[in-house]
């Protein structure tokens, strides 16, 4: 049983690792067949996110949010829900974080930052709430209303920033600086590496303990695994996967609260979600929906995002590639999950005719 | 009647048809059991090489062939995925979204970028004789580019083949119960990789349209979450041909009185009128068919809106209201507000044949 443990993983981390080197060789393709130079495109991308600290620093500093999405994906997911509404969520915390930046103030930033990360956790998870409602009193498809819920808040937040909370020009279509008690301090002096930065392993070693070591991380996986056992023996199943589905969106609001807090400019911008929410359901995807794999597979990525932007400015080479390389990624390890799956469910059905069990069951070992 | 004139309707149908082709492929798609989350990045697609075919041959039907080709494309990649190797349908769908992004933003540097803003010449409107002359119906309906009169014919013949064809029949039966449509000796899969690539095809003529025949140029991220406003078009319209035309329609009016309404300060009377009259068109066919507790609800929302009417106070509204009004309808209608919204049962399950 461990050794084919083992094997799987191993095989994932083959599949995820080969997926992303087949992607930035065709991307490197695309470089060469556009007649610019592959080699100076790869050193631009790659000076572009470990070049200096400054760039080192950033790239960490984007490593956060794109962590944050993958845990809140992979936390709704073990329970089979999806949420393809963390890009809303994320702009709902860091719109409650903003809120509470710009209008609270005299209070001692021991208070203040707290109330801004309580903040945002609270709108992110508000917001993936109203999903979560509605697909247990009304049986709304959760994929379908968090998706709409997304583009009903990039409208919500788009009216902030140039409405009420618009800085007092009314010319930028932001918000003013936040106050300075309720920032993240600042990690490494002179970068824009914040102290958010400890969220990534505190959180992804807590999901990863929460999902496999405690008994409510139980419930959640048995109830992903097989809703109907799960169900049979006793699990309230529909209250674990809504409360799964809205602390989801609380690990996302963290993820906007952190956009808000811990950025140079402090501010709130039309679409400062920046793709964080999609992207992170790439990295999770990557990481094969394990906790703690999320933490390299975001730096990967967050790695491709920071170097994309000298990618367009030393190699003249569009930082549109990034986004193809991205979107390549996916489609390789999704269309890889196949041969996965296959000789997974060969291998369970020779032992007992049971439940098929989905790609990286979370269940597979009940007895531990 | 200022801003509810036969210009607005005129402008509600040409900013309706591309959502209503993407709609009425992706209600094909959804129907048989596929959710292409993907209709944004095939949008784009069509919308880039579609101008990008007529920039090079100078023949808007070439660029708009070259458009549902390219959602075509993107399509086998979307069904050779979800369908055949059976991956998470949402998953490949966000993932073509940022291929597309990503594709369009770099070839649309790397080729016109250095060239300034390069423009084609738009598709040119082709009024239909006899019919373009009469009074209201002509000018709104009948006076327009040629692919809004394909999409009068396109919409109809899907939803006639969807309800009245053996094809149709297999669509819908692979959405809700694929197990007994195999059974019966159709291959579940194949009608799959069908109903997506009728999706890619019209969205890539939607994205088609609207760079060659709307605007004739190439915007980065043209398509403006159209694809989505598709997606929000089948929910609202219940996952039927006619509830989508209808939500296609109100979509597109929303927005084109939006543009309109861009520099007012308030919003006029009319317009309140008009939304109130509206609201109490649904209440009463609710009513009728004896939906009371959603009837109640629609009430409130209607006097909601028609109080500032009564109170004589021209109400400001933001327009991100009237943007995201789409989508808070699209919700409602799904959480049953506005009668029962039925989702296909198979809706985003992968079909595995072996399984049966």
């Amino acid at each position: 049983m461990m050794s084919d443990r083992i094997r799987g993983l191993l095989i994932a981390w083959a599949v995820s690792i080969g997926a992303v080197v087949t992607a930035l060789l065709a991307s490197l393709v695309v470089v060469a067949l556009a007649g610019s130079s592959p080699a100076e495109a790869a050193q631009a991308l790659f000076d572009g996110a470990f070049g200096s600290t400054n760039r080192t620093a950033a790239m960490l500093a984007k490593a956060v949010p794109l962590t944050l999405a993958a845990l809140g994906w992979v936390l709704a997911f073990s329970a089979r829900r999806i949420n393809v509404g963390l890009e809303g969520q994320i702009l709902a915390g860091g719109a409650v974080a903003a809120t509470i930046g710009l209008l609270v103030g005299g209070v001692p930033a021991a208070l203040h930052l707290p109330l801004l990360v309580l903040g945002g956790i609270a709108g992110g998870a508000l917001w993936a709430g109203i999903a979560a409602w509605l697909w247990v009193k009304r049986d709304v498809n959760e994929i379908i209303a968090t998706l709409l819920l997304n583009l009903i808040m990039v409208q919500a937040v788009s009216w902030l920033v140039s409405g009420p909370l618009e800085e007092p020009t009314h010319t930028l279509g932001q918000t003013e600086p936040i106050a300075a008690t309720a920032r993240w301090p600042v990690l490494i002096p002179g970068t824009v590496l914040h102290w958010d930065l400890l969220l990534v392993p505190l959180l992804a070693v807590g999901l990863s303990f929460f999902l496999r070591g405690t008994t409510a991380g139980f419930r959640l996986r048995a109830t992903g695994a097989n809703p109907a056992f799960a169900a049979y023996s006793g699990i309230r199943t529909a209250r674990v996967s809504a409360l799964a589905l809205v602390a989801s969106g609380g690990i996302a609001g963290l993820a906007g609260a952190s956009l808000i807090g811990a950025t140079p400019q402090a501010n709130m911008a039309d679409n400062f979600s920046a793709n964080y929410g999609f992207e992170g359901i790439v990295v999770a995807l990557l990481a094969r929906n394990s906790p703690l794999g999320c933490i390299p597979a975001a730096f990967l990525f967050a790695s491709l995002k920071q170097g994309g932007g000298l990618l367009e400015a030393r190699a003249g080479v569009p930082s549109g590639l990034v986004l193809v390389t991205q979107g390549l990624v996916i489609i390789l390890v999704a269309g890889a999950g196949y041969l996965f799956e296959r000789r997974r469910t060969r291998r369970v059905t020779a032992k007992a005719p049971s439940q098929p069990l989905p790609s990286e069951a979370p269940a597979s070992d009940p007895t531990r | 009647m200022a801003p509810l004139d036969t210009a607005w309707l005129a402008m509600t149908v040409v900013l309706a048809v591309p959502i209503l082709l993407a709609a009425g492929g992706e209600l094909v798609s959804q129907r048989s059991g596929v959710m292409n989350v993907g209709l944004e990045g095939m949008m784009l697609f069509g919308a880039f090489f579609g101008f990008f075919t007529v920039e090079r041959t100078g023949s808007t039907w070439l660029g708009l062939l070259a458009g549902v080709a390219a959602g075509t494309a993107l399509a086998v990649v979307m069904a050779l995925l979800a369908v055949t190797l059976r991956a998470d349908q949402i998953v490949v769908g966000v993932g073509i979204n940022l291929l597309a992004a990503g594709v369009t933003i770099f070839l649309n540097r790397q080729l016109y970028l250095d060239a300034g803003q390069v423009t084609v010449d738009r598709m040119a409107r082709l009024p239909i004789p006899l019919l373009a002359d009469l009074p209201l119906v002509g000018p709104v309906l009948f006076d327009q580019s040629p692919v809004v009169y394909l999409c009068y014919a396109i919409v109809p013949v899907t939803a006639w083949a969807l309800y009245r064809r053996r094809w149709g029949l297999a669509v819908r039966g692979s959405g809700e119960l694929p197990e007994a449509v195999e059974t019966a000796g159709i291959n579940v899969n194949r009608v799959r990789w069908g109903a997506v690539l009728i999706a890619g095809g019209l969205a890539g003529l939607g994205g088609a349209f609207l760079s060659v025949a709307q605007v004739g140029l190439f915007i980065e991220g043209m398509t403006g979450g159209r694809g989505f406003l598709a997606l929000a078009a089948v929910v609202f319209g219940k996952w039927h041909p006619r509830g989508m035309v209808l939500a296609c329609l109100l979509f597109g009016g929303a927005d084109a009185l939006q543009l309109r309404l861009q520099n007012a300060e308030t919003i006029p009377p009319v317009v309140w009128l008009a939304a109130v009259a509206v609201a109490v068109v649904f209440l009463v066919l609710r009513l009728r068919r004896g939906g009371a507790r959603a009837g109640w609800v629609l009430g409130v929302v209607a006097a909601a809106f028609a109080a500032p009417l009564v109170l004589g106070i021209s109400l400001s509204l933001p327009a991100q209201l009237w943007l995201a009004l789409p989508y808070i309808l699209s919700l409602a209608a799904l959480a049953g507000l506005v009668g029962r919204a039925r989702v296909p049962s198979a809706l985003a399950e992968p079909f595995d044949r072996r399984a049966l």
